[in-house]
Formats: C-alpha cells, sequence, structure tokens
C-alpha cells in the first residue's frame, strides 16, 4: 500500500490515458479512476483484491465506452479523442468506422465513395479531371498554354485536327516569345521550357494519340537543331523551329485534306446516298467540295449522346444546301437500307489497321459492313501510329459521367431516374470517348497519299518516320 | 353484329386509346383486349359457333386496325378464335360419342398416308382409348371438360385436320361456360403468371461473376434477373437506349435492387462487348419466322453481340408471339415525335433537314439464340410450332 502513488509507472502499462487507476484505493470499487496517463501500481504490488478491483473497473469502463460509441480498446479512445480536440468537426461522417483514428477513417471512407463510383474494370483509366488553375506552378507558364488547356477542359475545342493545330501554333508562340537564361543557349533550353507546358496540356485532357505523335516529331526537330555543327545562333534556331511547325502544320494537315478530298472525290457518284457520323472535319470539307463540284447526293448523319457532335456537322451541310436525314445512332439499321456508302473520320491509325475514333464510330462500321456497304475513312497520315490495341478498352478517355444525366428541369420524366446516382452503391455510369474499330469493318481509307487498304497503315508510318 | 352500349363504349374507348398511343406495351393491351373479348361471348348472343366466330373476328378486325403495331391486339383475337374451335370440336366429340360412338379423329384416321403405318395404328388406338375415356365420362351426367390440343402431335400436321366434318352451326348450350371459362384461365390468368414463369428460369441461365449486358426498360426482364440476382452475384451493362433513355430507367430499378449496375451510352456497346458473357433482352413482339420486334437499338446490340460471339437471350411471354410473317419490316415499325432526337427549339435546323425517330427495331432470327418464355425455352427456328399450338392458320387475316 506504501507505494500507492501516482508516479509509477510500469513499462506493461505504458501510457494508458483515460483509465489508469489511482491505485491507492483500497476498497476497490469500479467507479473511481480519473484520466491520468502512465501512473500506475505495479500489478505484483497489488493485492489479488485490489486487482480484481483492477480488472473490473476495466471492465465497466470498457462497457462505458462501448457505450459512448468509442473503440472498445482503451488506448484507441485516448487517441481518438486527441485527435478528436485537434481535428476540426468535419469528422462527423466518420464517427462510425471505430477501428481507425479519425482522419484515417475520412480518408478511406472518400476512397470507397470514389471507388464505389468508378466502374472496376476501367480503373486503370484516368477519371476526367478539372483543370487546376489556382496552382502556383502555372505562374511560370505561358497564358496562351493555360488559355488552350482551358479550352480543352471544357470541351470548347474537340476534334483531333483542331486540337493539334491549335497546340501546334501555341507551342510555335512560346518558342517566338521566349528568351533564354543568359548562362545557356536557346536551342539547349527550349526543351527543358516546353516540358511543363506539355505536362500541364496532359494534367487537363489526355493527349489524343495524334498529339502525342505531333509532340514526338517536335521532339526530333528540336535535337536536331541542337546537333547542328556548327551551333546556330538564338534567333536563328528560333526562327526554323517556327518555321518547321508552320510547314508541319501546312503539309501535313491543310494541305493533306486537300490531297484528301480531292483523292475521296474520284469516289463520290451522283445519285449517292452517303451516312457520316459525329464530326470530322475532312469528311465536312470532302462532302461539302462535292456539293460545290455540283454532284447530286444525300447525307444521313448518324449522331449519339451525349455530346451531339453531329449536329453542327448538319447545321454546316444544310446551309450549304445538301439534302439531309438526321437520326440517332439507335436506329442506323432502319436508314441504311437507303445508304451507299460510308465516309468517316478517324483519330488515329493504328498499327493493326484497326481505327481508333469517336465511340459509335465500330459500330456504324459493323453495320454498313453487315449489309455490304462500303465503309471510307478519311485520315492524315500524321494520324498513324505506332501503336496496336485489339479492344476499345485498354487505352480510352473517360469523360465526365454527368454529362450522362439529362437535365430536364421542365417537368417529371424518367431521365431523373438517375439524377442522384452518386448516392446508389451500386450504380455506375460510364462515359467514354474513343472506340477501336477493327480493319475488318474497314473498305477503304482515303490519305494524302492515296487510297491504300487500312492493313497497309504501318506502311506508311515507316515511311514517314 | 351488335354489342351492348356499355360494351360498345368500353371498345370505343379503347380504340381511341390505342389509337392515340396512351395504352402502350403488349401486357396491358393483351390483357385489356381479354377482357373485352370474354364480355363478347358471355354478353352477345349468339346460337352457334359461326356466329360466335365472326363477331369475335369482327371485333378484331377493328381492334387491330386502331393500332397495327400493336401486335397483341391481333394475338390474343386468334387465342379466343383458337379457344373457340376448341371447345365446339370437343363438345362436338362429345355429342358423337354420345350418339353414334365414333369420334370424328377416328375418321380422320383412314385417310393418312401409306408411309405413317406404324403411327397410324398406334394413333388409332390412342385414341379409341380416348373415346373411351370421355365415354367413360359422358356416362356420367356431366360432361368433362375436353382436353385442348394445345400440343399436336406429328399425325396431326400430316392430316387436314380443319376437315369439315367439324360442323360448326351445331347448337349445344354448354359451350357458353366453357368458352368463358378457357378464355379465364388459358389468357387471363396466363397473363397473370407470365413473368413469374420466365423469371423460374433465370437461374438456368446466369451463372456467376457474370457481365449481362441489356437495352431498354422490360419488365420481363428486370424480373429476370432480379430472381437470379437473389441466388448469383453477377454485374450489368445497361444501355441508355436514347432518345427515351429507357435505359436508365432500367438501371435505377436494378441498382435499387441490388445488382451491380453500370449504364452507358449506346455508342459505346460495340466498344464494351468484350466485356460481355450474355445479352438479354425483351421483345415488343415475335414474329413467325423468328425475328423480334424490339426498342429501338435492339439490333445493333444483337449484331454486335454476334460478332463477338456472346449469345443472346431474349425474354417474350407467348402471347406475344404473332403469326405474321415480316414481308416487310417498315410495316411493324413505328416513327414517333422526332422533337426527342432535334428539339424543336433548333428551329432553323429542323425544315431544312429530314429528321426521323423510329420506335422499334427488327432483330433478325439469326441474331437470337434463345427465346425464354413462359412455358420454357426454345430457339428461333422453333418459334413456327409454338405458333401452330396457339393459333389456326386460318386466322392470321383477321
Amino acid at each position: 500500500m506504501s507505494t500507492s502513488n501516482q508516479s509509477h509507472e510500469t513499462s506493461q502499462h505504458g501510457s494508458i490515458g483515460s483509465a489508469s487507476t489511482s491505485a491507492g484505493q483500497p476498497s476497490g470499487s469500479p467507479a473511481l479512476g480519473h484520466p491520468q496517463s502512465g501512473a500506475r501500481k505495479a500489478l505484483k504490488d497489488m493485492t489479488k483484491a485490489e486487482r480484481r478491483a483492477l480488472q473490473e473497473k476495466k471492465v465497466a469502463e470498457k462497457q462505458d465506452r462501448m457505450a459512448a460509441g468509442l473503440p472498445s480498446s482503451a488506448k484507441k479512445a485516448s487517441e481518438q479523442e486527441a485527435h478528436r480536440k485537434v481535428a476540426s468537426p468535419k469528422i462527423g461522417s466518420t464517427a462510425n468506422t471505430p477501428q481507425s483514428p479519425a482522419p484515417d477513417a475520412e480518408k478511406q471512407a472518400k476512397k470507397q465513395q470514389k471507388r464505389l463510383n468508378e466502374v472496376p474494370w476501367l480503373s486503370h483509366l484516368d477519371p476526367p479531371r478539372k483543370p487546376n488553375t489556382a496552382s502556383n506552378t502555372n505562374k511560370d507558364l505561358h497564358p496562351a498554354v493555360l488559355a488552350l488547356g482551358l479550352r480543352f477542359a471544357e470541351h470548347k475545342m474537340v476534334g483531333s485536327n483542331a486540337r493539334c493545330v491549335a497546340m501546334l501554333l501555341t507551342f510555335a508562340k512560346i518558342i517566338q516569345d521566349h528568351k533564354p537564361p543568359s548562362d545557356a543557349s536557346f536551342s539547349r533550353h527550349i526543351q527543358k521550357y516546353l516540358d511543363p507546358h506539355i505536362a500541364y496540356l496532359l494534367s487537363v485532357r489526355p493527349m489524343s494519340l495524334s498529339m502525342r505523335e505531333c509532340i514526338r516529331w517536335l521532339k526530333k526537330e528540336i535535337s536536331e537543331i541542337v546537333e547542328e555543327d556548327p551551333p546556330l545562333t538564338d534567333e536563328s534556331a528560333r526562327n526554323r523551329l517556327v518555321e518547321r511547325i508552320e510547314y508541319f502544320i501546312k503539309e501535313r494537315i491543310t494541305v493533306a485534306d486537300r490531297l484528301i478530298v480531292e483523292n475521296g472525290m474520284q469516289k463520290i457518284q451522283n445519285g449517292d446516298v452517303i451516312l457520316t457520323y459525329a464530326k470530322s472535319s475532312v469528311v465536312e470539307a470532302l462532302l461539302l467540295e462535292a456539293k460545290r463540284s455540283g454532284y447530286e447526293f444525300r447525307v444521313v448523319v448518324v449522331d449519339s449522346r451525349p455530346m451531339f457532335e453531329g449536329k453542327h456537322l448538319l447545321r454546316r451541310l444544310v446551309s450549304a444546301g445538301i439534302d439531309c436525314t438526321y437520326v440517332l445512332l439507335s436506329s442506323i439499321y432502319v436508314v441504311l437500307k437507303d445508304v451507299t456508302k460510308v465516309i468517316l473520320g478517324a483519330h488515329a491509325l493504328l498499327n493493326n489497321g484497326a481505327v481508333y475514333s469517336r465511340i459509335g464510330t465500330a459500330m456504324v462500321a459493323m453495320a454498313a459492313s453487315d449489309k455490304q456497304v462500303p465503309v471510307m475513312v478519311c485520315c492524315e497520315t500524321y494520324k498513324f501510329v505506332n501503336r496496336t490495341q485489339v479492344d476499345s478498352l485498354v487505352l480510352n478517355e473517360m469523360g465526365n459521367p454527368d454529362e450522362l444525366v439529362v437535365k430536364k428541369s421542365s417537368d417529371e420524366n424518367s431521365s431523373n431516374s438517375l439524377t442522384n446516382w452518386r448516392d446508389v452503391p451500386n450504380l455506375r455510369l460510364l462515359n467514354l470517348h474513343y472506340d477501336v474499330t477493327p480493319s475488318k469493318h474497314i473498305t477503304l481509307v482515303v490519305t494524302e497519299v492515296g487510297l491504300i487498304p487500312c492493313t497497309s497503315a504501318p506502311v506508311i508510318w515507316r515511311e514517314y518516320k | 353484329m351488335v354489342l351492348s352500349k356499355a360494351l360498345e363504349a368500353h371498345v370505343e374507348s379503347f380504340i381511341s386509346r390505342l389509337k392515340r398511343r396512351q395504352i402502350v406495351g403488349s401486357y396491358e393491351v393483351a390483357k385489356e383486349t381479354a377482357i373485352i373479348l370474354r364480355q363478347v361471348v358471355s354478353t352477345t348472343r349468339w346460337s352457334d359457333a359461326t356466329v360466335l366466330i365472326q363477331i369475335i373476328k369482327d371485333l378484331g378486325r377493328r381492334l387491330s386496325a386502331a393500332q397495327p403495331k400493336e401486335l397483341a391486339v391481333g394475338n390474343i383475337v386468334r387465342r379466343v378464335l383458337k379457344i373457340i374451335k376448341e371447345v365446339v370440336r370437343g363438345e362436338l366429340e362429345t355429342d358423337d360419342i354420345m350418339g353414334s360412338g365414333t369420334s370424328e379423329e377416328s375418321d380422320d384416321g383412314f385417310s393418312d398416308d401409306d408411309e405413317e403405318d406404324n403411327e397410324e395404328d398406334s394413333d388409332r388406338e390412342f385414341k379409341s382409348i380416348l373415346a373411351q375415356d370421355t365415354e367413360d365420362h359422358t356416362s356420367d351426367a356431366i360432361p368433362a371438360r375436353p382436353k385442348l390440343q394445345t400440343e399436336s402431335s406429328m399425325f396431326n400436321l400430316l392430316v387436314d385436320q380443319h376437315s369439315d366434318n367439324v360442323d360448326y352451326t351445331a347448337k349445344s348450350y354448354g359451350m357458353k361456360p366453357l368458352i368463358i371459362q378457357e378464355i379465364n384461365e388459358e389468357i387471363i390468368a396466363d397473363l397473370e403468371t407470365v413473368y413469374k414463369g420466365i423469371a423460374d428460369q433465370a437461374l438456368e441461365h446466369i451463372h456467376a461473376n457474370e457481365v449481362i449486358m441489356t437495352i431498354g426498360y422490360s419488365r420481363t426482364v428486370k424480373d429476370f434477373l432480379t430472381k437470379a440476382a437473389l441466388k448469383r452475384s453477377f454485374q450489368v451493362i445497361v444501355a441508355e437506349t436514347s432518345p427515351t433513355l429507357q435505359g436508365q430507367e432500367m438501371a435505377a430499378a436494378l441498382a435499387a435492387v441490388g445488382i451491380e449496375t453500370t449504364v452507358i451510352t449506346d455508342s459505346a456497346v460495340y466498344a464494351v462487348m468484350s466485356r460481355v458473357n450474355k445479352v438479354v433482352i425483351g421483345a415488343h413482339a415475335v414474329l413467325a419466322n423468328g425475328g423480334l420486334v424490339a426498342v429501338t437499338g435492339s439490333q445493333m446490340v444483337a449484331a454486335a453481340a454476334k460478332h463477338h460471339a456472346t449469345p443472346v437471350l431474349v425474354c417474350t411471354a407467348l402471347y406475344k408471339l404473332s403469326p405474321l410473317f415480316p414481308y416487310d419490316i417498315d410495316l411493324f415499325n413505328v416513327c414517333v415525335t422526332p422533337d426527342q432526337v432535334l428539339s424543336f427549339s433548333e428551329g432553323t435546323l429542323i425544315d431544312k433537314a429530314d429528321v426521323q425517330n423510329p420506335y422499334y427495331d427488327f432483330v433478325a432470327p439469326e441474331f437470337v439464340n434463345l427465346f425464354v418464355h413462359n412455358l420454357g425455352s426454345a430457339p428461333p427456328s422453333y418459334v413456327y410450332r409454338l405458333i401452330n399450338d396457339n393459333y389456326d392458320s386460318e386466322d392470321t387475316i383477321l
């Protein structure tokens, strides 16, 4: 008994928080015991009765804790209390996870929520991102890139040609404006300077395959400039790079489009009924040129949710005076009866001859080839990539799933069944942007170098390497 | 043919609702048609079966003309006609037995081919046993309810069963309650149990950890998947079915039951098909060659499934089976308002472009692997037998 004082700390009973006893109580009433850290009489010093009392007290305290909803172990209960005093009141929602301390529980609950809304077999793809305009690192970037990034993120600029050209012109501007630090030459520094800009664009929206090819080409040009012997002056290096970019845009995109239109016109006749899907800038140019040249043909524009890109194409064609029909993708078999040929655009052409294009293209090509209707794909050679994919899920881009939910503010109808989809644990929405059309559905690819079968894609790629 | 006032009013209201598409969906339409026909049988005055058959045919023609795309109307009318003919045949059989002792069927027995000797003997034996049976029954004062010939034996296929031996002008007072009873049991009660019959087969077709794809909102498919989810865990991918977005409603209903559901756009069907194990869809109607009329987008899903060698199951009840043949598939399609495709707010665009919004899709029989119906399952090549069992070939044109 003489050892009863609060300064005893035995190693076995370490730093138990709220449940330490003041071991100097001989009577063993279980309700005594004030929260003190570590002051306990050594167990072996207690009498049997005291030990009994201690045990009973602990059991009672444990029951109290469980009734109060705290973790049943004393150690964790004290930790939780300590954290609760420190952290902000956001913990309320996670108080039901008693097995882990509070902030971790919150993080875990958030992670669970995110995982619930994610499609598990597409967890290898990046979820849709929002541009981080407030970040500090963006201060070092050229404002043109920030503007471009915003346009990409909000889908104000869509379409692979448009995005590529915009990106290259922005880089040209950056190169024009860039003044290297005094200790480095332009040619050696420009690469390092461009990298954060590229990284920013990547963070905003995943790069299209053709954009990656362009960047690869640009890096090759820069490394060629570096290797020049004798080394170029800053001014001439800058001018040369800007010139090369403009030349690339002109040769591989603008003039290529014109050649594609010329080549494609060979395949259009009077009385044709041409079906096209979504909006491709090359196909639009082809159809407008055909109308200008006086051919008589009809166009069927097939469109799909949620982007409705075909509507923009419809507008342009109708204002040019072309006879158009407009349907949604689900009714494609009904309109295919009258169609004589199908012309599609592409986002990229893969090494195995498959076409990587807007989602839904595979369906159109499959339906057409089932009905023996020829399928033509118009694609510039800069879009030929050295990749292969056999299904559409390995590499894709996921869009914002909320776009699938129709917001009809006027009346109650079935579209509102999904308005709170995030609260339903078993429900997920998937908004994919691209798909892969296997080469067996495609008859012909129109490029600026001529009309080729889609399986010749790797040959062309090698030529331009 | 004169219907009573109340009945005429009911018929008129049904016709106008059909015309305005205020009543849509084969189940509702079938139920109401069956109820109307039962009332016709019970309230109108008819002395013999030919008069009744004429009345039903005329009414059926009126109802189908109101909405030719709702094939369920014609199907129910044809079933009622078949029931009437069966009851009459059964009645005459019992009458004959009471009278002369030989039944109609044994008369037919002598006029078949020589090749079918063995079958003829055994069948004749069988029929004489049957005749004896009914004879025994009829010796008790009340005639037993004759069994409906819902399973045609091979023998009957070779013989023209509609030989004019059956005299529909025979008068019999027992027919009316019998016909009404048959309509109640075979058609109306059957309609109630249709969903259960299909859902009970769910466990035979779905294994654990499967990924099932579906399109549109079909109550049959929903009950099918819900029943399977009680014992198996699987996932469902639902295509949203633009522009009506029925698929979204279906997904919400399935998720509420606890099934892991993913909603995709119609355009993603081909892309995602590589992940799918089975496709289960519902039908609006099944045609005589095994083809389907289903919600728009179904042909797309079925074709994508065929390319990926994924089996396609169609859950459909037998009352959706129609003896019509799709000579022109456009006949079965109906175009609804184009506003859902290109809304009227796009003003200037609307009158310059031709906007189409077909409601249904025709799925050819080669894209379907199996029909799961309330009495079992059948491949598309068997559909003609089901039609033979349920309808009379004379009634195909009402």
